[in-house]
């Protein structure tokens, strides 16, 4: 039975300690963002939840798609190599290109640009907290994720890394009240920052006077000026220039180039030699390992045989 | 009581709060979404008008920081609020006890919209929210949920032989 009258602490001095633990950790966290590794901790901790909480979802999706007809699979099927057809051709005339620009860059005697290594990505939880516009992604430090790295979709830039667990991490979209993006136009190559409201389908340019040349229906692109976004990506296309001289910049809105509002894939994107790198799935590594040691034994092998015969290969050289 | 059987009631309010997250964080269409009832908080409640002296703000506080974790806010905001209709909750709990569903799902809808609007307020002060209403509808989505919720943890609560 349990006894009546017994109240170890009374209920207003819980209460009391507890709203002052509350402000302590708002304040800690807000003001001195000294949580980060403490959030990651528990961002792990919690992950199962997200985890568990796609699962009627997956399981529907696993449904509807068996359920799908033989036709739909035929139609689908050829629509998609009908555009991988397309896409091998964009891609020959692609490799020519970077070719080019590579020549061309040499020839200027700039750095050569690298590609970025990727890893595809899906959203496991949306729009979770109605005041900030994040997406939670199944992917975390173990496989290499860092804070501030940049998120993509099929279409352009959709937003970067604010927090990691072990197999999760968050992402801030473009939208987000407390987000900017560098941005440069790709007709006039004018320089304007991107910055969310707080609505999936609409972004705000600051700073811009009233006779700029940037016209409705531009296409803006990442500037890479910020140091977080890579160069050349495609963020928002402009919606409307509102020219009102009363104000002192003109007000102009764009609308973001990825489907903020239905993202499922999504990109992540890894310098080529920056500090962090992809971890793939040990399999993959394996994999990847095998190779190499197969190519290693085999270059070991071509270095052996040129070792035998040093003249052709110095023949080569002064060829 | 055993203790063994205490274990297995702790892990049963466990389970209960923890179905109120994955609840919570379940992905929806918009249009719904914005309807979800705030079931990590409904289900807190319940236990404290039906376990008092077991279930409290310190709960109330650990849940309240992993909503925060869940949803991405900052650290604080939801642990806060939480304790706060914990304690109205607790204080109160025998006048509730003796309240019809009805009222019930009343109160409940007050302790939610409270609940809300302080989180609302704490966001305002930290990152400038714009005000939208529709944060505040999951009150009367909540409403409407609890007496089926309340009898469902009722009869958990007897399976299990909970005072």
């Amino acid at each position: 039975m349990n006894p009546l009258f017994v109240q170890t602490v009374s209920l207003r001095f819980r209460l009391t300690l507890a709203l002052l633990l509350a402000f302590l950790l708002i304040v800690l966290d807000h003001r001195l963002s000294v949580m980060q590794p403490t959030r990651m901790f528990l961002n792990s901790l919690v992950s199962p939840v997200q985890y568990l909480a796609v699962v009627p979802e997956q399981i529907f999706d696993r449904v509807s798609d068996t359920l799908q007809s033989r036709r739909t699979l035929r139609a689908e099927n050829e629509r998609l190599s009908l555009s991988m057809l397309e896409m091998q051709g964009q891609m020959q005339r692609f490799q020519f290109l970077v070719q080019e620009n590579e020549r061309l860059r040499n020839l200027l005697a700039t750095e050569a640009r690298e590609d970025s290594l990727r890893m595809v990505t899906e959203v496991i939880a949306v729009d979770s907290d109605a005041f900030s516009h994040q997406v939670v992604v199944n992917k975390g430090t173990a496989h290499g994720v860092y804070i501030g790295q940049p998120v993509l979709d099929e279409r352009g830039i959709v937003g970067q890394v604010t927090s990691v667990g072990l197999t999760t991490a968050r992402v801030l979209l473009l939208s987000d009240q407390s987000h900017a993006v560098p941005t440069r136009s790709e007709r006039s190559g004018i320089r304007v920052v991107v910055q969310g409201v707080g609505d999936t389908n609409q972004l705000e340019l600051m700073h811009v006077p009233h006779s700029t040349e940037l016209r409705e229906g531009d296409l803006l692109l990442s500037s890479g000026l910020g140091g977080v976004f890579p160069e050349g990506y495609p963020v928002a296309r402009i919606q409307r220039i509102i020219r009102d001289e009363s104000l002192p910049f003109a007000r102009v809105t764009a609308t973001p180039v990825a489907a903020l509002d239905r993202i499922r894939m999504l990109l992540l994107i890894w310098e080529p030699d920056g500090e962090f790198q992809p971890v793939y799935r040990p399999l993959q590594r394996a994999l990847e390992n095998l190779r190499r040691n197969g190519q290693n034994a085999s270059e070991e092998a071509t270095e052996l045989l040129r070792d035998e015969e040093p003249d052709a290969t110095e023949q080569e050289d002064a060829l | 009581m055993t203790s063994a059987s205490s274990l297995t009631q702790r892990l049963v309010i466990c389970a209960t709060l923890i179905i109120g997250l994955v609840l919570a964080m379940m992905p929806m269409s918009v249009g719904v979404a914005v309807w979800r009832p705030d079931w990590p908080l409904l289900i807190l409640i319940y236990w404290i008008i039906a376990l008092p002296h077991r279930i409290s703000i310190g709960i109330a506080f650990l849940l309240g920081v992993a909503v925060d974790i869940l949803l991405g806010s900052t650290f604080g905001i939801h642990a806060g609020a939480y304790a706060l209709v914990a304690y109205t909750a607790a204080r109160h709990y025998q006048r509730v006890r003796n309240f019809s569903l009805l009222h019930q799902a009343l109160l409940v809808m007050v302790l939610v919209l409270v609940e809300r609007s302080l989180v609302y307020i704490i966001e305002y002060y930290l990152h400038n929210a714009p005000l939208m209403y529709r944060y505040f509808w999951p009150a009367l989505s909540s409403a409407l949920v609890w007496p089926w919720l309340f009898l469902i943890l009722r009869k958990i609560r007897r399976r299990f032989q909970m005072v």
